[in-house]
C-alpha cells in the first residue's frame, strides 16, 4: 500500500468516524437554546408579555397588524387585523381555547386544536419544554439556508409532533415544521425564523416566513415588552364564546 | 374610506369590468416597440407565470401536461415577441393549454386605468340577461333611475321596465352579436353575459344610445347616461377594487337576500348575519346568487354557518399541493332553521357554486334556476414583473356530494328559466318558484 493510499484510507476512516459522531441529546440542544437566548433566569423574570408586529401574505397582496398579550402561567389573547378580512381574535383562558372572526363568527376549539392552543399559551413554554413534550429526540442534521442544524423531533402528550432545526454554530432555532390543526383540516406548516433581537435580556426572532401549502405568510415583530400587564379584561372570554359554552353545557 | 378605484377580472350582468378591459385593450398600441427593459420584464413575467403554475398547481403535472416541455415550447416565442401585447397573448395561450378556469392575465393598463377616477365603471342603471338569444332587461335599479337620462331625452325614463328587450346599443344590433357568441362553443354563458354587459357599460357619464322593444314591441330610443356603479368599492389584496352591493328585504314573510359578489367581507358578512337574524321567524329564506361571479371562498363557509345548525358539516373539500382543506361550517347560535332556497344561473360562478352546491349536497337548500357556470377553482391574483396581473388557480374543489364543480357546475333541483313574458307581467319566474316551494313547506308543516 502506497503512502498515498494509506493516507486516503486513513482520511476515509476519519470521515467515517466524523459521520459516526453521536448526535447530541435533544435536551442538550433545547437547553442550549435557553442559554444562548438569555438563560432560564431571564425567561423566568417575566410574567407578562406584549408583542406587536405586522403580517403579510405576499402572493395575495394582503397585510395587517398583529398584537399578542400573554400572561403567566397560561393566558393568551391575539388579535390579527387583516385589512379586508377584518379582525381575527384568538385566545386561551382557563382551559378554553377560542376564536372569533368576521367570516366564521365565534367558536370554541376542541381536540388537538385546543391542545395546540394550550401549548402555545403556556407562558414559560421555552423553559418548560419538558412539560409540553414528554418525548424529545435528535433525529439528524440538516442544513437550513446553508447553516448546519440539528434536527430535533418533539412529541407532545397529545396532538401533532413538531420538528425543530437548531443551528449547530449558534444554538439558535432557525426552522420549525409541524402540522397545524383546524376544522379546515391538517396543514403542513414550515416556519423559518431569523433576525434575533434582544428584548430585556431575551433574544427573540423578529422575522418569520411560513409556508402552508401554497400559501406564504411573513411576520415581522416590531415591538416586545414585558411586565406591563394587559388591560383589565383582555383575557376574558368574549360574550359570544360564553354563550357557546353555556349552550354546549345545556344552560 | 371608500376607494376611488375600479375593478377587473370578475363580472356579471351589469358589471362594467369587461367594458373596462375591452376599452383598454382597444386603446393599447398594437405594435409598440419594446425597450430592453420591457423585453426583460416580459421574460421575467413569463418565467413567473410558468414557475408559479409548476410550483403551485394542485397537480404535479399541471393539467396533465408535460410542463417542462411547455416551457421549452413557449420560452423562445416570448423571446421573439415584438410587443408586450404579443408576449401577453403567448402567455395566455400557454395558460389556455391547461383548459381550466381561473387562469388569466390582466393587462397592466387595467390597473393604470383603474387608478384613474373610476373610468369604465359606468353602468346603465339596469341589469340585463340573454334570454333565448335576446338581451332582456331583468332588473331596474330605481333609486338613481331619474338621474340616468339626459335632459333632452324626450322620453319618460321611468317607462323602462323589466322585460324590455335591448335591440341596439350605439348603432350595433345585439341579436347578431349574441348569435355569433352563442355559436362559438368556446364561449360559455358566463362569458356571453359579460360580453353583453360590456356593451351596455363604459365610462361614467358617457351616453349609450339604446333602442329598446317595449312591452308592446314598439321601438323606444333612449340616450342612457352611464351612472356610477351601484354599491361601494372594495378590494382584496391584488384584486382591483370592485363595487359591492348587498340588499335584503321581505317578500311576504320570506326573507330575500341578494348581493353582487362575495367581497367586502366585513360589511357583507355583517349584513348577511343581520338579515338572517331579522328573519328568525320567516317562513323561509331566498338567497339570490344569479349573476354572482364569486369572490372570497371563505365567505361561503361563513354564510353557511348562518343557515346550518348541525356542527361537523362542510360544503366541500379544496385540494391544494400539500394541503387538503375542508370548507367547514361553523354553526351560529342564531342560525336560521327554516327552508332555504338558493337561486342560480349560468353567471353564478366560483364561490356562488361552492355555496349553492354545498348546501344542496347537505340537503339544506333547494336550488332554483339554471345550471351554474362550472367555474369554481380557487385562485389568487398577483402582479407580474411587467405590471400585468396574473390570476392562477391553486386548488381543485370537490363539493360535499363528491363531484368537482369545475366543468359540472351546480344543477338546480328545480330548473326554472327567466322569461321575457313573465318579466313584462311583473314576475320573476325563478323567485316565484322558490316562494311557491317555501309556501308549500309551510303548509306541509
Amino acid at each position: 500500500m502506497t503512502l498515498l493510499t494509506r493516507l486516503t484510507v486513513l482520511g476515509a476512516l476519519a470521515a467515517a468516524f466524523a459521520w459516526a459522531q453521536p448526535l447530541p441529546k435533544a435536551e442538550t440542544i433545547l437547553d442550549r437554546y435557553i442559554e444562548v437566548t438569555g438563560g432560564k433566569a431571564a425567561y423566568q423574570k417575566h410574567t407578562h408579555e406584549t408583542m406587536t408586529g405586522t403580517i403579510s401574505f405576499p402572493a395575495q397582496g394582503l397585510g395587517g397588524k398583529l398584537t399578542r398579550y400573554a400572561t403567566a402561567p397560561d393566558k393568551e389573547y391575539s388579535a390579527l387585523e387583516l385589512g379586508p378580512i377584518g379582525k381575527i381574535e384568538t385566545g386561551f383562558t382557563n382551559g378554553v381555547a377560542w376564536e372569533k372572526s368576521s367570516i366564521l363568527g365565534p367558536r370554541v376549539k376542541t381536540g388537538d386544536e385546543r391542545d395546540q392552543a394550550a401549548r402555545e399559551a403556556l407562558f414559560d413554554s421555552q423553559v418548560e419544554w419538558r412539560k409540553i413534550f414528554p418525548k424529545a429526540e435528535t433525529i439528524g442534521s440538516e442544513s437550513v439556508n446553508g447553516e448546519d442544524c440539528y434536527k430535533v423531533l418533539l412529541t407532545p402528550a397529545t396532538g401533532k409532533p413538531e420538528t425543530r432545526f437548531y443551528s449547530k454554530k449558534s444554538g439558535l432555532l432557525l426552522k420549525t415544521t409541524t402540522t397545524a390543526v383546524s376544522p379546515m383540516g391538517e396543514i403542513a406548516v414550515e416556519v423559518e425564523v431569523s433576525d434575533y433581537k434582544n428584548f430585556d435580556g431575551i433574544l427573540f426572532p423578529t422575522q418569520s416566513k411560513s409556508k402552508m401549502g401554497a400559501q406564504q405568510m411573513n411576520i415581522l415583530i416590531t415591538g416586545m415588552s414585558f411586565d406591563q400587564p394587559a388591560a383589565a379584561g383582555t383575557f376574558d372570554l368574549p360574550p359570544e364564546i360564553k354563550t357557546l359554552i353555556d349552550k354546549a353545557g345545556g344552560k | 374610506m371608500q376607494p376611488t378605484k375600479s375593478r377587473a377580472g370578475t363580472g356579471l350582468s351589469g358589471n362594467p369590468t369587461s367594458a373596462a378591459l375591452a376599452l383598454i385593450l382597444f386603446a393599447s398600441p398594437i405594435f409598440a416597440q419594446l425597450t430592453t427593459e420591457q423585453k426583460q420584464a416580459n421574460l421575467a413575467s413569463f418565467e413567473t407565470v410558468w414557475t408559479t403554475i409548476r410550483d403551485k398547481h394542485w397537480q404535479t403535472n399541471p393539467g396533465g401536461l408535460d410542463w417542462q416541455a411547455i416551457h421549452a415550447e413557449y420560452r423562445p416565442r416570448i423571446e421573439a415577441a415584438a410587443s408586450t401585447e404579443a408576449a401577453r397573448a403567448i402567455m395566455r395561450e400557454m395558460i389556455g393549454r391547461l383548459k381550466q378556469t381561473h387562469f388569466a392575465i390582466f393587462p397592466a393598463a387595467v390597473y393604470q386605468v383603474l387608478d384613474a377616477d373610476g373610468s369604465g365603471d359606468g353602468w346603465p342603471g339596469f341589469d340585463a340577461r340573454v334570454l333565448d338569444g335576446r338581451v332582456i332587461v331583468t332588473d331596474v335599479y330605481h333609486p338613481q333611475f331619474s338621474a340616468m337620462f339626459g335632459a333632452n331625452a324626450g322620453v319618460d325614463a321611468s317607462i323602462i321596465k323589466p322585460g324590455w328587450e335591448i335591440l341596439q346599443v350605439n348603432g350595433v344590433d345585439l341579436a347578431p352579436v349574441v348569435a355569433k357568441l352563442k355559436a362559438d362553443p368556446a364561449i360559455h354563458e358566463l362569458q356571453l353575459e359579460r360580453s353583453v354587459a360590456a356593451r351596455l357599460s363604459g365610462q361614467m357619464g358617457a351616453v349609450r344610445s339604446m333602442i329598446f322593444a317595449d312591452q308592446n314591441n314598439a321601438r323606444v330610443r333612449l340616450d342612457v347616461k352611464l351612472l356610477p356603479p351601484r354599491g361601494e368599492f372594495s378590494g382584496f389584496g391584488n384584486l382591483p377594487p370592485q363595487p359591492v352591493w348587498f340588499e335584503s328585504k321581505k317578500l311576504g314573510n320570506t326573507g330575500y337576500i341578494r348581493f353582487n359578489i362575495f367581497l367586502d367581507l366585513v360589511r357583507v358578512m355583517q349584513e348577511f348575519g343581520d338579515a338572517v337574524q331579522q328573519c328568525a321567524h320567516c317562513d323561509g329564506m331566498v338567497i339570490d346568487l344569479r349573476g354572482n361571479p364569486g369572490g372570497i371562498g371563505a365567505m361561503a363557509m361563513g354564510m353557511a354557518g348562518w343557515l346550518v345548525k348541525q356542527s361537523g358539516e362542510r360544503l366541500g373539500v379544496m385540494y391544494m399541493r400539500g394541503a387538503t382543506l375542508n370548507f367547514f361550517i361553523n354553526p351560529r347560535v342564531e342560525a336560521f332553521e327554516g327552508p332555504v332556497a338558493v337561486l342560480v344561473d349560468g353567471s353564478s360562478a366560483s364561490t356562488s357554486e361552492i355555496f349553492a352546491g354545498g348546501l344542496k349536497d347537505l340537503g339544506r337548500a333547494r336550488i332554483f334556476g339554471t345550471r351554474t357556470a362550472a367555474a369554481a377553482l380557487p385562485s389568487v391574483i398577483t402582479r407580474l414583473p411587467n405590471g400585468d396581473g396574473f390570476q392562477y388557480a391553486v386548488a381543485n374543489y370537490i363539493s360535499q356530494g363528491g363531484k368537482p364543480l369545475e366543468g359540472n357546475g351546480v344543477v338546480p333541483d328545480v330548473e326554472v328559466k327567466l322569461t321575457r313574458e313573465a318579466l313584462l307581467a311583473g314576475h320573476d319566474t325563478v323567485v316565484d318558484a322558490a316562494l311557491d316551494w317555501i309556501r308549500k313547506q309551510k303548509v306541509s308543516q
